[in-house]
């Protein structure tokens, strides 16, 4: 018998991503249902324009949801989420119409996200402060540093590029799909899975050779790159550059992953899971916003819905028990 | 002939903090025979592993990999040399999959991504070799903790090692899952790999192995074949004096008044349970790993939802709905995982003796501190802690934090001890002390309720020990009629050779 | 018999005060202080240090909230929004009559302590992780507050919240007397009942106290009351100092409140630390953003410069040993 063929027997992978889908059932059902609400509100959803159109809103907050995702498989968490996404919108806008064009803008843009990102995690890992307390801290020198590349609104983004990515095209539902692939493949790779390892159990994955320290820098890196990603895209939606434009993405990123069901203590949940939450979380507001809610009512809205969202499985279990 | 070892320690030293912890110390793991490390938790087995795995360095001496001193060993040159080490505490990930796990650290790579087709097959293999036949893709996370421990140990044969450390394999194991163990342990052993084997359970260790190195107080007591050793003598080389009676001498007790009652009791596994605990009892609840026994002890104590046909404990008709509940009928509970369940690892040994009294005192009232303090004293004199009592619980080894997780019931004396697996982990002398103190306990007119995983403490201190299997009682077997044989026919159930599937 | 009490419990000892966080948080106070005040004329002076403490006061008022919040394992990003909702809302309480205020303000910390209560019902009890508990109470509480009050700012006369503002009491402010009145209660509780051996029992481990029968979710639930409580108080000082409350106004104090219960060596991972390090953490805190002032520098510098002296301070003072 040939042990190069694989047989049945060998097949590993996908089975293994079908338990990772068991938890999420309920969550998927949940967004399916918002986002048919969504299509029967807005007919105009279903056209390559109106998902087009959709994507574009959901697109960061579905960067941000993995950024802080990947942070909190490993243990960690990022309050600086919002000041790197505007660090990358001014970073963007300010180096796309200069010399270095836009392949430099965006390389600038990646390199300032992996390299923040990587430093944090330096001193959070190396050594051994609290990751809340240090990306708190982060969050101030970030902002500063967009403070100081560009202190109020401004600078600009080339017209083409911004048609490109947030016109009429359906780039960032393109981007979003590549994001998620990219994603598969780094947890197809040994310091992917360390991931999970390090963060539940890093004493042990220690002892069992897993790089405990590595991935979690990588994680932060990763983590930087995808917001200030998130922060080049909004700057071209926008098509200028704001020091305090990302502000509100530390919260909501932080929201999406835990309705998708990635825990505080490192190693539970799925990145599936968190881009279904944001997803879920862009949908909501979506639909609030076509309902006509005035902007404030959606933070109250947004409120109860997280809390419910989360306390529905408790909820539930008491129920079924008090029967 | 002599064969030449695979590692060797040769007057190895090592201190922390100013504290010798082993000194002078030599062990060789020779392929091929089944190595028993003995010693009493704290004499340093734990940091001889370390120094062995390369994850310490010692102080002084040297460690020889195939007769070649290493000047300084990491924990990756160990694992490159083969040596693999399945630790007590798991170092599992339950959100991925049994094969996930297997590999992780040592993953077949292809292209510089994970290979899932040679990992699935090399899994299969090493899981056939431990009996672990469930699905290759669940999440660990699903697996009983006796599964995963052997999910613990397919992975450190994964690696392919010619050195296995074993520490303390079966507290968690299932008869069965001890059973494949032996048997793979015995195969290892014929295609040469050499084990090092440690254990608390005597018995296992004068069936399995070979060779015996004993640890005392961080010096090597005994280095010697276990050839025309027997139990007690090993004892003595432990403790280093004459191990006596282990357990306290079995008298009846006299009048027992029933104290809790309870019929058609549920909770969690368990399904419509009868029982009876009587006053001035120790009553053993066994059978194997997970039938139950934990969900009967806290179901009991108010911390796991449960419901009774007819209830009577301690003068009330009730349930106790909450621990609290509980705690004013008289119950305790010392829990099985003393670090997780039982302890506050951060805090004072002090202060931990004093957590009862905090949780029912009246929350806004002064404390007397001069008060706690003579009764931390008075605890700690009682039970022999020795030594500073504003020492952080985690100093500890772990009998003495078994005492002070012991210690903290007794100032409100309570008439029912709830006790799951109180010497699991201990060492010797103070298992000796908790079976004395039980039986003081008893004869005082308490009422006991002993889990054990541990049988022989089951036949010698219980007066009744009611057998759990699947969710129920198998069998309630009475003093006169207690024997190991006798317990382990009831947990296994009718046909004793069943598989566990 | 002395021999084996010393034994048991040794004798206290000057060099465990080196290993004292909160001390350790005070010299590093005092160190500045008098390197400031030769460097810079003026910031010695007793004025000026005075006002400092005034500005300390509302973050040490928040703080003692996150303080018990955070060493029971917690904690509670809806400080700052509460706080808004205190400032706020006296001035809307106040319009019928109520001379004094008194009633108004008592409403009103009635009401903080209730959304604290909220808090820890959804913590205790509904098992949602206390960081998004908080923060959806946050972003539910100031939707609240722009649709009642919008975006004008309020302001509030009355006797009481004028006395808390502007008093001083043998040339110390109301404010900081306040703080000093509350601050005792607060290490009382913590260090001296029951209850605060609690809160050291939950964040340290929270499955064995409540196997110990400690009340876990009724712990909970009053921890969080607590922090309501605090707070709003700071809410009706920040009123009374500034004179009129907008939405907003609370948004400063809720990482302050973190930073300072950090910077005073409790343990962000819940079951150790002190109130008596947070006191000393929020006047550095009010001390540093001062300096930074001083230095005159553009808004992105300043921010810079307090998020590079928060990480500095963390290395000195201690790191965080990973306990997990």
């Amino acid at each position: 018998m040939s042990n190069l063929a694989p047989t049945h027997e060998d097949r590993l992978y996908w089975p293994v991503q079908r338990q990772r889908n068991r938890s999420l059932y309920g969550l998927f059902v949940v967004v399916a249902a918002f986002v048919a609400l969504y299509a029967y509100l807005f007919p105009g959803l279903l056209s390559v324009a109106g998902i087009s159109k959709f994507a574009q809103s959901w697109l960061p907050l579905a960067l941000v949801s993995m950024a802080q995702a990947i942070l909190m498989l490993t243990g960690g968490i990022s309050l600086a989420i919002g000041a790197t996404v505007s660090l990358g919108a001014v970073i963007a806008a300010t180096t796309m119409m200069g010399p270095l064009g836009v392949p430099g803008g965006i390389a600038a843009v990646a390199f300032s996200g992996l390299g923040i990102g990587a430093l944090c995690g330096v001193i959070a890992i190396r050594l051994r402060l609290p990751a809340i307390i240090v990306t708190l801290a982060a969050s101030f020198i970030i902002a500063g540093l967009a403070l100081l590349i560009l202190p109020r609104p401004g600078g600009a983004i080339p017209g083409w590029f911004s048609d490109l990515l947030a016109g009429n095209t359906p780039a960032a539902l393109i981007l979003l799909i590549l994001a998620a692939l990219l994603w598969k493949l780094y947890l197809a790779t040994p310091l992917g899975l360390s991931l999970y390892a390090a963060g539940e159990n890093p004493v042990g994955a220690y002892r069992a050779g897993v790089p405990v320290d590595t991935a979690r820098i990588a994680a932060y890196a990763l983590s930087g790159l995808l917001s200030t990603l998130a922060g080049l895209f909004i700057a071209a939606q926008t098509g200028s550059g704001d020091p305090v434009i990302g502000n509100a993405f530390t919260l909501n990123s932080i929201a999406a992953a835990v309705l998708g069901g990635v825990g505080f203590l490192g190693g539970r949940g799925t990145m599936r899971g968190a881009i279904a939450g944001s997803l879920l979380l862009s949908v909501m507001i979506n639909v609030m916003f076509f309902l006509g809610f005035p902007p404030v009512a959606q933070y109250v809205a947004q409120g109860l819905i997280i809390i419910g969202a989360v306390a529905l499985p408790e909820i539930t279990r008491r129920f079924r028990r008090a029967r | 002939m002599t064969l030449q070892p695979i590692i060797a320690a040769r007057g190895v030293s090592r201190s922390f903090f100013g504290n010798p912890v082993l000194q002078d110390v030599s062990i060789a793991l020779l392929p091929g025979r089944i190595h028993a490390l003995l010693g009493e938790n704290g004499a340093g087995k734990s940091t001889l592993i370390n120094l062995l795995s390369g994850a310490l360095a010692p102080d002084g001496g040297e460690i020889a990999i195939d007769g070649k001193v290493l000047r300084k060993l990491t924990p990756s040159e160990a694992r490159r040399a083969g040596i693999a080490v399945v630790q007590q505490e798991l170092s599992l990930t339950s959100e991925l999959s049994i094969a996930e796990n297997i590999g992780l650290g040592a993953f077949p790579r292809r292209f510089g991504l994970v290979d899932y087709a040679t990992l699935a097959r090399k899994a299969r293999a090493v899981c056939a070799l431990v009996g672990l036949d469930e699905n290759l893709s669940t999440p660990v996370g699903d697996l009983p903790l006796g599964r995963r421990q052997m999910v613990e140990i397919a992975k450190a044969l994964f690696r392919e090692p010619r050195v296995l450390v074993l520490d303390e394999p079966t507290s968690s194991l299932s008869a069965h899952e001890a059973d494949t163990l032996t048997k793979l342990l015995h195969r290892l052993r014929q295609a040469g790999t050499a084990i090092l084997y440690i254990s608390h359970r005597l018995n296992e260790v004068m069936r399995l192995c070979d060779y015996v190195t004993v640890l005392k107080d961080g010096k090597v007591t005994a280095d010697r074949s276990l050839q025309g050793v027997d139990a007690a003598g090993l004892v003595r080389l432990m403790v280093g004096r004459d191990p006596g009676d282990l357990f306290p001498k079995w008298t009846p007790g006299k009048d027992c008044p029933t104290i809790v009652s309870v019929a058609g009791f549920s909770c969690g596994l368990l399904r419509d349970i009868d029982l009876d605990i009587r006053r001035g009892e120790i009553l053993g609840i066994g059978g194997l790993v997970g039938q139950g026994q934990e969900d009967l002890l806290l179901g009991l104590y108010g911390a796991l939802p449960a419901s009774a046909r007819q209830a009577a404990f301690n003068g009330t008709q009730s349930l106790p709905a909450s621990v609290s509940k509980a705690n004013a009928l008289g119950l305790a509970y010392v829990p099985a995982d003393r670090k997780r369940e039982g302890l506050h690892l951060i805090h004072s040994i002090a202060w931990n003796m004093m957590l009862p009294h905090f949780g029912h005192a009246s929350p806004l009232r002064l404390r007397d501190r001069a008060g706690e303090r003579e009764l931390a004293r008075q605890l700690a004199d009682r039970l022999s802690i020795k030594g500073d009592l504003t020492r952080q619980v985690q100093a500890l080894s772990g009998g003495n934090q078994q005492k002070v997780a012991l210690a903290k019931w007794m100032p409100s004396d309570p008439p029912i001890l709830l006790l799951n697996d109180p010497t699991r982990g201990v060492d010797v002398e103070t298992k000796r002390e908790i079976y004395v103190l039980l039986r003081r306990f008893a004869a005082e007119g308490k009422a006991i309720v002993l889990s054990s995983s541990d049988t022989p403490e089951l036949v010698h201190l219980c007066d009744r020990v009611a057998v759990m299997r699947e969710g129920g009682i198998a069998r309630m077997i009475e003093h006169r009629e207690l024997s190991e044989e006798a317990i382990v026919a009831a947990a296994m159930g009718a046909e004793p050779a069943r598989s566990a599937a | 018999m002395n021999g084996t009490e010393d034994t048991r419990f040794p004798r206290w000892r000057a060099a465990s005060l080196l290993r004292n966080r909160a001390f350790l948080t005070v010299l590093i106070v005092a160190l500045v202080w008098i390197v400031a005040a030769f460097a810079k004329p003026g910031f010695g002076s007793y004025g000026h240090l005075r006002y400092l403490l005034e500005l300390a006061a509302v973050i040490g008022l928040v703080a003692i909230g996150q303080t018990y919040v955070v060493i029971a394992g917690g904690i509670d990003l809806s400080v700052g929004a509460i706080v808004t909702v205190s400032a706020v809302g006296v001035p809307l309480v106040a319009l019928s009559g109520d001379s004094s205020g008194a009633f108004a303000v008592i409403a009103i910390l009635a009401a903080a302590t209730g959304i604290g209560l909220l808090n820890g019902l959804g913590v205790a009890y509904l098992r949602i992780h206390p960081m998004i508990m908080t923060l959806a109470m946050a972003t539910f509480l100031q939707g609240v507050l722009i649709l009642i009050a919008g975006g004008t700012a309020i302001s509030a006369q009355n006797p009481l919240l004028a006395w808390l503002g502007n008093a001083r009491i043998i040339g110390i402010p109301a404010g900081v007397i306040l703080w000093t009145i509350v601050s005792a209660a607060a290490l009382a509780v913590l260090h001296a009942t029951p209850f605060g051996a609690r809160l050291f029992a939950l964040g340290a481990n929270p499955l064995a106290s409540a196997l110990s029968g400690v009340n876990v979710q009724r712990t909970t639930m009053a921890v969080y009351a607590v922090s309501g409580l605090t707070a709003g108080l700071a809410g009706v000082l920040v009123l009374g100092m500034n004179g009129q409350g907008y939405v907003g106004i609370g948004d400063p104090y809720l990482l302050a409140s973190i930073a300072a219960v950090v910077l005073g060596g409790t343990s962000i991972l819940g079951g150790s630390g002190s109130y008596a390090g947070t006191i000393p953490g929020a006047i550095l805190l009010v001390t540093i953003t001062a300096l930074i002032t001083v230095v005159n520098a553009s808004a992105g510098w300043r921010s810079i410069l307090f998020g590079s002296l928060i990480l500095l301070l963390l290395l000195l003072s201690g790191r965080e040993s990973q306990r997990r």
